[in-house]
Parts: structure tokens; sequence; C-alpha cells
């Protein structure tokens, strides 16, 4: 796990491993200690908590890097949740697989109605198989969804709100000096 | 509150180093018996909210010779003081305006 854990932190950008890596191998080394004087459930939960920790962590500080401040995406914020972590409710195990049987069942039904329905029976008809429709679905969703984005975004550049005008504008040389991260 | 909002784990975080500096290791420990064991953070959220409150200026490093960097401390600033009293402050006022909001309603 350890070994796991040092290669998980190569996910951060390299500023914040040098300022930060050596200090959280440390201190995983210390907690996983810890963790390994119980139970198998609750070292899963350790390793599950840390990976977590490390991959989300990482996409927020990529984040920063990227954008320049600080934009912890909405689903991972607990300011409205005040919950410390997400906890998977364990009655929807119950319920997924009672839908599951329901679907199969569903399915078996149809097939039975299906094969006791002659062709010729005219209120019916002949019941043609169903058609494997996932992949054009998914086309016209990517399609629309492409379409909705450009036009998303024509509107944002003729509001000048895409911010290429902005880019344009940008003079390098007076932002100069004006970076930097504050070191208390 | 100063450009920073604070997170059930930031306001855990900020209380343990209130009262005195703490390393890593020590602020998952206290952190998790403040909340009896609700919050557990992990390295990676530890380390991305002190990152966050390091460039605030609401903690800073306690500079000791010769300290390995497992044992690195951290402690609260004037300023991390100050945003961590008026946090408390607008909890006490939530929590007095939830009070009489419950008891009105069960009246």
């Amino acid at each position: 796990m350890f070994t796991v854990y040092r290669f998980l932190l190569y996910l951060y950008p390299p500023a914040y491993r040098s300022e930060f890596g050596e200090e959280m191998l440390a201190v995983f080394r210390a907690a996983q200690t810890e963790a390994w004087k119980n139970d198998t459930l609750v070292r899963s939960r350790f390793c599950a908590r840390e990976i977590k920790g490390l991959v989300v962590g990482a996409l927020s500080e990529h984040v920063r890097t990227i954008a320049g401040y600080d934009r912890t995406p909405v689903f991972f914020s607990r300011r409205i949740a005040m919950r410390s972590e997400f906890r998977f409710p364990k009655v929807t195990v119950t319920l997924m697989t009672i839908i599951l049987a329901g679907v199969v069942l569903a399915i078996e039904k149809a097939t039975a109605i299906q094969a006791s329905v002659p062709d010729s029976y005219q209120h019916v008809g002949p019941i043609q198989p169903a058609h494997f429709t996932f992949l054009p679905t998914m086309l016209v969703i990517m399609g629309g969804a492409c379409l909705a984005g450009t036009i998303g975004w024509a509107i944002l550049f003729a509001l000048h709100r895409s911010g290429l005008h902005r880019l344009a504008e940008f003079d390098p040389a007076s932002h100069q000096g004006s970076g930097g991260r504050t070191h208390a | 509150m100063e450009s920073l909002s604070v997170t059930e784990p930031v306001l855990l975080i900020l209380l343990s180093l209130a009262d005195r500096p703490r390393h890593g290791y020590a602020i998952l420990q206290d952190v998790q018996d403040m909340s009896d064991s609700r919050v557990v953070l992990s390295t990676g959220t530890l380390y991305g909210a002190l990152r966050r409150l390091l460039d605030a200026a609401w903690i800073e490093r306690v500079e000791e010779q010769d300290t390995p960097r497992g044992r690195q401390s951290y402690r609260l600033t004037a300023r991390g003081r100050r945003n961590l009293q008026l946090e408390v402050s607008r909890l006490k006022h939530l929590t007095r305006v939830a009070t009489l909001r419950v008891a009105r309603k069960e009246m």
C-alpha cells in the first residue's frame, strides 16, 4: 500500500509534491501502522479513503494550478452537507438486488408472452425482437452535447465572455512579479 | 471571513491547532477524536486543507531545528485565530436561531 501511495503522489503537481510529498508519506506511514492493527474491513476503508483523498486532492491542485485560484468542485464541497465523507448506504445493495431481480423476471415474463402469442394473431400481430438502440442513442446525445457546447461558446464569444478577448489583450510584461505564493 | 470557505474539516483542523501547534498525524488523530470518529481525514484531504490555510496565512509552520518532514508542526496565525473566532461566533448564532426555531415548532 505504501508503494501504491508513493506512486499516486505523482498525480499531484511537482511543486506541491516537493513541498508536501515527503511529509504526506511520513504521516501516511504512521496512519497506516495504526490502521494495520485492525481487521480487514478497517484496512480496506483506510485504503479506499486514502486513495480517494489523493485522487480528489490531486484533481483540486491541478484545477488550482490551471485556473490560478482555488476552485474546488461543488460536489466535493462540504459547506452545505457538513459531512466528512460520502457514505454509501448499505440498504442500496438490497434495493439494487431487488431491482435487478425485477428486471430479470420482467424479461422472463416478456419472453413467455412472446412465445405464447402466435405470429398470426390479428390483434397483436407478430412481436418483433427489440433492436439494439444504445449506440445510436449515445451518438445522438453526444452530438447534441457538442452542438449545445458550440452554441454556448459562440454566445460567450459574442458577449466577450469567453476569455479569448482578455487573453488577446494580456500583456505579460505588466504582470511580472504580481504572482507567487504566500508563505507564512 | 477572508477568502476561504470554512468547511467542516477545515474548521476541525483550525480547532485542532487552536490550543497548541500540532504536526500532521497529530491533527488527523485530534480531528477524529473531536468528531467522535465521524470525520476521518485522509492525508490527501488534510494536506489540501493545510496548503489552502498556509496560502491564506491562517496557519504557519513552526520553525524548528532538525525537524524531520513528518514531524513538521503547524500553528494558528493571528489572522487564523481571528477567523476561527468569527466562525465560532457564526455557529453560535446559528445554533441559537436553530434552538429557537425548533422550540417554536414544538410548542
